[in-house]
């Protein structure tokens, strides 16, 4: 079998045809490097996701105004909603019954935090919080102690700091019972959260819990005031219970007649990877689609390299007949040769995809996932496209009638 | 000369359509080659001895007539049989040796062979047994541009010897080569038809022609005249 001579032949082509062929290389690396890079995006932030989803704890729900993952122009449908006000959670935490794990918060980033003349960047993420925040969503105390339901209930400046904090404020001294400032205001340090590196890019270490009822009253954003419920059933068993319960209690808190949907979204770790997975989905066909787009693209590149590649070698063809080269031997070689261009231009998208992966998950923190399956389908795809591509030319070429290919000049 | 002839061909005739008109290349030709014999083919330019020699060597098929070769009918043999046949009983020899290019000598030598599907190391061997046999031991990894116009031919000699062919066939095998290198190459074929080989040979030159045991001329398509050859002591195989 002379497919060694075949692949080298496709090396000549590059040579001989440099520029053409490269441009035409490089639509299938676009291609290629779109299908695998959507594809390892796609699997590094699934596998980060459902780090996330783990480390969120299991039976718990959140129910907030909007959806957490929102794809699309679908916030048109959520505008309208009414905040989910402090009292109403409050009331929705006093009323539920299968479970006494709810938890209210709210969140609001960009403050800066103050001891003595040490200041932090203004980039600290200001929670408000209850007792069971910490609880539910498996946070650990390293020092000190969480908030008592009395604090809240009395709006206490206290605070809890998370490790960034510690060391840009206290550089190795105690924490524990001294003071911060938060716009003006002082807040004594009564725990310590554990260190939980990052997510997406963003430290999970750079926070600052206060008491829900504080951060109410002094804190609230320009985005409103809408809290986020967070809820835990008792277990597995009782877990839809619970759900089917906060929705119940909600809607009628809300006054949300039989017939309307809900005006607010309860998620659990279902709906959220589902939110995700249909945000991951379009990803992954956007890659697709310009992957094949740029394939085709590239497919009708090679077509006319290979076309041209039996015009300059007519001679050759005629050589290789009268020597006895049968029909299915030229067709073969000449096929040979385009998958080869076609896997040239692939191996170069897989390594430009695998690298932008690597740069993702180093961006978002995540371990990097080569994903298996789109590389094997890369390199079955320029196969493919080599055969489809590279059929009509060796077939030209082998149907060439030797004498007169031998008389071409 | 009593055994089956080799090639045995009948009226054959080869028409080319050229602009509604008919142009005859060749017009109701017989011939009977035997083994082992060495064949001249003659006449002017035009004539027809290309075209003979590419229905001889199963190139293109005649447009009338018979042709049987060792036996066989090579009108009714599909495109891949001829190739085939090609491959196996016939040697091909060009005026413009028509090597690869990119191809070493050896590599040029042994492309009949991957289409006989020969292993790779038997062909090499081969391949460098009848570079040697062709004098050209030395030149084994040599690209045909950097080898001179008698080398190259040389090559395109072997490789057409390489299969161990039932037949040799050239077209205007010195039509390129200046006259030194020119009866070097006629030497070649006339060891070869000394060692058993059957040859026949395009040219329009009476001094290659002597070489030859048989002249056939060719004028217009048609056979003019077909005999033995009487002016050449080397068609006795002495010089
Ligand atoms: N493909 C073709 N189409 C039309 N006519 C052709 C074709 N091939 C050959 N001919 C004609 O057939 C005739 C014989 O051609 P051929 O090549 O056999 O001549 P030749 O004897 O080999 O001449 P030369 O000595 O110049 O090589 C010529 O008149 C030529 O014009
Ligand atoms: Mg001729």
């Amino acid at each position: 079998m002379n497919i060694l001579e075949s692949i080298l032949q496709a090396f000549e082509s590059v040579r001989s045809n440099t520029l053409r062929t490269i441009l035409t290389l490089l639509s299938i690396s676009i291609g290629i490097f779109s299908i695998i890079g959507a594809g390892s995006a796609v699997a590094t932030l699934d596998s980060a996701v459902n780090t996330q989803l783990v480390a969120m704890g299991e039976n718990s729900f959140m129910i907030r105004r909007t959806p957490t993952i929102n794809i699309g122009n679908s916030w048109r449908k959520y505008r309208n909603r009414k905040d989910i006000t402090y009292a109403q959670a409050k009331e929705f935490k006093n009323n539920i019954e299968s479970t006494d794990l709810i938890s209210i918060s709210d969140e609001t980033d960009g403050y800066t935090a103050k001891v003595g003349n040490l200041s932090t960047d203004p980039d600290i993420s200001l929670i408000g919080c209850d007792e069971n925040f910490f609880t539910i969503k498996n946070m650990q105390i390293i020092e000190g102690r969480s908030f008592s339901a009395q604090e809240v209930l009395s709006a206490t400046s206290t605070a809890i700091i998370g490790n960034d904090i510690v060391l840009k404020l206290f550089n190795g001294r105690k924490a524990i019972g001294e003071y911060l400032t938060l716009k003006n205001q002082q807040f004594l340090i009564v725990g310590i959260l554990k260190s939980q590196g990052s997510m997406f890019g963003k430290s999970l270490d750079n926070q600052i819990m206060i008491p829900i009822s504080t951060f109410m009253r002094y804190h609230t954003d320009e985005w409103g005031s809408s809290v986020d419920i967070t809820g835990q059933a008792y277990s597995k068993q009782s877990f839809l219970q619970t759900v089917d319960e906060s929705i119940g209690t909600m809607r009628s808190l809300r006054n949300v007649k039989p017939w309307e949907d809900n005006s607010f979204e309860i998620e659990t770790n279902e709906t959220i990877s589902n939110q995700f997975a249909s945000f991951t989905g379009y990803l992954s066909m956007f890659g697709i689609a310009s992957g094949i787009i740029s394939l085709l693209a590239a497919g009708v590149g090679i077509m006319n390299i290979m076309l041209v590649s039996v015009k300059e070698r007519t001679r050759e063809i005629g050589i290789r007949k009268a020597i006895g080269a049968k029909k299915n031997w030229i067709l073969f070689q000449f096929i040979i040769e385009a998958i080869t261009l076609c896997q040239l231009g692939g191996i170069i998208g897989i390594a430009f995809g695998v690298i932008a992966a690597n740069g993702l998950s180093t961006l978002i923190n995540a371990e990097t996932q080569i994903p298996l399956f789109w590389v094997l389908f890369s390199v079955g795809t320029c196969t493919l496209m080599g055969l489809i591509f590279g059929s009509y030319p060796a077939w030209k070429a082998a149907c060439l009638d030797p004498i007169e290919a031998l008389r071409y000049e | 000369m009593n055994d089956n002839p080799l090639i045995h061909i009948q009226n054959i005739s080869k028409v080319y359509e050229m602009g509604g008109e008919q142009v005859f290349a060749l017009r109701d030709i017989s011939l009977d080659i035997y083994p082992n014999e060495y064949v001249a083919l003659m006449g002017p330019s035009g004539s027809g001895k290309s075209t003979l020699m590419n229905v001889l060597g199963c190139l293109d098929t005649p447009s009338t007539g018979i042709y049987t070769f060792k036996g066989l009918d090579v009108n009714e043999m599909s495109d891949n049989d001829l190739a085939e046949i090609r491959n196996r009983e016939i040697g091909f020899v060009f005026q413009t040796f028509n090597l690869l290019p990119r191809a070493t000598a050896v590599k040029n030598i042994e492309l009949p062979l991957i289409y006989s599907g020969v292993s790779s190391s038997e062909r090499k061997s081969r391949a460098i047994k009848v570079l040697q046999d062709v004098g050209l031991g030395e030149r084994l990894t040599h690209k045909p541009n950097e080898l001179s116009g008698g080398q190259r031919q040389r090559v395109a000699v072997a490789r057409a010897l390489v299969t161990n062919p039932s037949i040799i066939l050239a077209d205007e095998p010195t039509g390129n080569l200046d006259t030194k290198t020119g009866i070097e190459i006629m030497k070649l074929f006339r060891d070869l038809w000394l060692k058993g080989n059957t040859v026949i040979l395009v040219t329009h030159e009476e001094d290659v022609a002597r070489y030859a045991q048989r002249i056939i001329r060719i004028r217009d398509g048609k056979v003019e005249s077909d005999e033995k050859n009487t002016v050449s002591q080397y068609s006795q195989g002495t010089e």
